[in-house]
């Protein structure tokens, strides 16, 4: 399978001429796998310009994380939604206060938007989905709760023998010592386990963590914790803080791939999330993942 | 969508309900979605004379026979009258006073509250016990 990052910023858009290598675009990463077939991982801004690559794609399928706004920003601005030829299918978490559409709605629609979900001329679905596992086309898309603010799913998809995990907002060192815990209880474990490529929010320097306990986002030291407990073959950081300059990202991936080292790792494994970067992600020999024993 | 296959994962809201309990201080259990003792923290530990890390796992059965509660004819109360039974298997909170057996057969006369974790229309993950030491001899055992 292959891998596009079209938005790997969080929180909100941020651009600028000190931002432009790294991007400035919300969470948006495109999955194509071997068949063909094409997943969409979160709607940030970055799904703005996968669109105009999509021109006749008759069938769309669109993941979402979470709701939070820089994971949904650019459905209203996603040309496949105004083509009639297309059928978009959004998945995303369910929650027991409104359904999946209706939450979606709050934010394509008056006053916030010009059109409204019924206004659009695509034919769209949503999926309210819970901790499932299920197919679409080749790929096996299996997800589970993570611990986030609100409903959060996180995303393992797996393609013949080549397995993928998107966790783009996840705080599972929150009120836990990652390294000490067992394995079932480690928040995305189940779904990061011996992943080929693991896509992991990374938004904080260790320095800047303290300050943001609970916020639902991982320290440098927790993501790469959390990818040495669930064996990750290659780890991409993702999720970047919108206070994060390009050399200040250039100096944070220097230090993740040293720290990757002394866990064990090949630091030439830890590879940043970059708007507009492509990888090959392909089956790993067993002996190719680092795993910390609990 | 379909059922996962294998899953070794706590649901997530029982490990995050794990990382309260372990924050406060408050003795606590906390049960499975089979009303099995899956962690206490450590002021339990200290009530019980026996931390969760000896323990280890327990299931219904093991801790009601380990600890109780127990009625006032000493045996321990059957499982099906539990309020955590009924917190678990119905979903709603349940309130008790009980009697206890330390790990070193001190007893202890106990409140709790038991609340269950319900994070969808499936039904209950689990419950949170929450205890109160209601007898005079404290001891050393619990944090004050």
């Amino acid at each position: 399978m292959r891998v596009k990052v079209w938005g790997a910023r969080g929180s909100v858009p941020s651009p600028g001429p000190k931002m432009n290598r790294y991007g400035g675009n919300t969470s948006c990463v495109q999955l194509t796998l071997d068949s063909g077939e094409i997943l969409i991982l979160d709607a940030g801004t970055g799904i703005r310009t996968l669109g105009l690559d999509l021109a006749t794609a008759p069938k769309v399928n669109i993941l979402l994380t979470h709701l939070h706004l820089d994971h949904i920003q650019g459905l209203m601005f996603f040309p496949p939604c105004f083509r009639s030829d297309v059928e978009i299918t959004i998945w995303g978490p369910a929650s027991p206060e409104a359904s999946l559409e209706d939450r979606v709605a709050r934010y394509i629609s008056a006053p916030l938007s010009p059109v409204e979900v019924r206004e659009l001329p695509c034919s769209v679905s949503f999926r309210d989905t819970r901790p499932s596992e299920w197919q679409i086309g080749s790929a096996t898309v299996r997800t589970e709760s993570v611990n986030h603010r609100g409903p959060t799913l996180g995303f393992r998809v797996t393609e013949g023998e080549t397995t993928l995990c998107y966790i783009p907002d996840h705080e599972p060192a929150l009120g836990a010592t990652l390294a000490e815990l067992e394995p079932e209880w480690v928040s995305g474990y189940d779904l990061a386990c011996d992943a080929d490529l693991l896509i992991h929010d990374c938004q904080y320097t260790d320095e800047e963590y303290p300050e943001h306990a609970g916020w639902g986002h991982s320290g440098m030291d927790d993501t790469l914790t959390f990818a040495n407990r669930v064996g990750a073959r290659r780890l991409l950081l993702f999720h970047h803080d919108p206070l994060h300059s390009d050399d200040f990202l250039d100096e944070l991936h220097a230090t993740a791939r040293r720290r990757w080292g002394e866990l064990g790792g090949d630091p030439a494994l830890v590879e940043m999330g970059m708007e507009g970067g492509e990888l090959e992600v392909a089956p790993a020999p067993v002996s190719a993942s680092v795993r910390a024993s609990v | 969508m379909g059922v996962m296959a294998a899953r070794t994962q706590k649901p997530l809201e029982l490990i995050l309900a794990r990382n309260l309990l372990t924050s406060i201080s408050t003795p606590a259990f906390l049960l499975d979605e089979h009303g099995a003792m899956v962690f206490y923290n450590e002021a339990a530990g200290a009530l019980l004379g026996r931390s969760f890390e000896d323990a280890g796992r327990m299931s219904a059965e093991e801790w009601i026979s380990a600890y109780g509660p127990f009625g006032d004819d000493g045996k321990p109360i059957p499982l099906d009258d539990l309020p955590a039974t009924q917190a678990v298997r119905m979903g709603r909170p349940a309130h008790g006073v009980f009697r206890i057996r330390s790990a070193g057969g001190a007893e202890h006369e106990i409140e709790s509250s038991t609340f269950p974790i319900v994070a969808s229309e499936e039904g209950s993950s689990g419950a949170m016990i929450l205890f109160w030491r209601l007898d005079a001899n404290h001891g050393d055992e619990v944090p004050r």
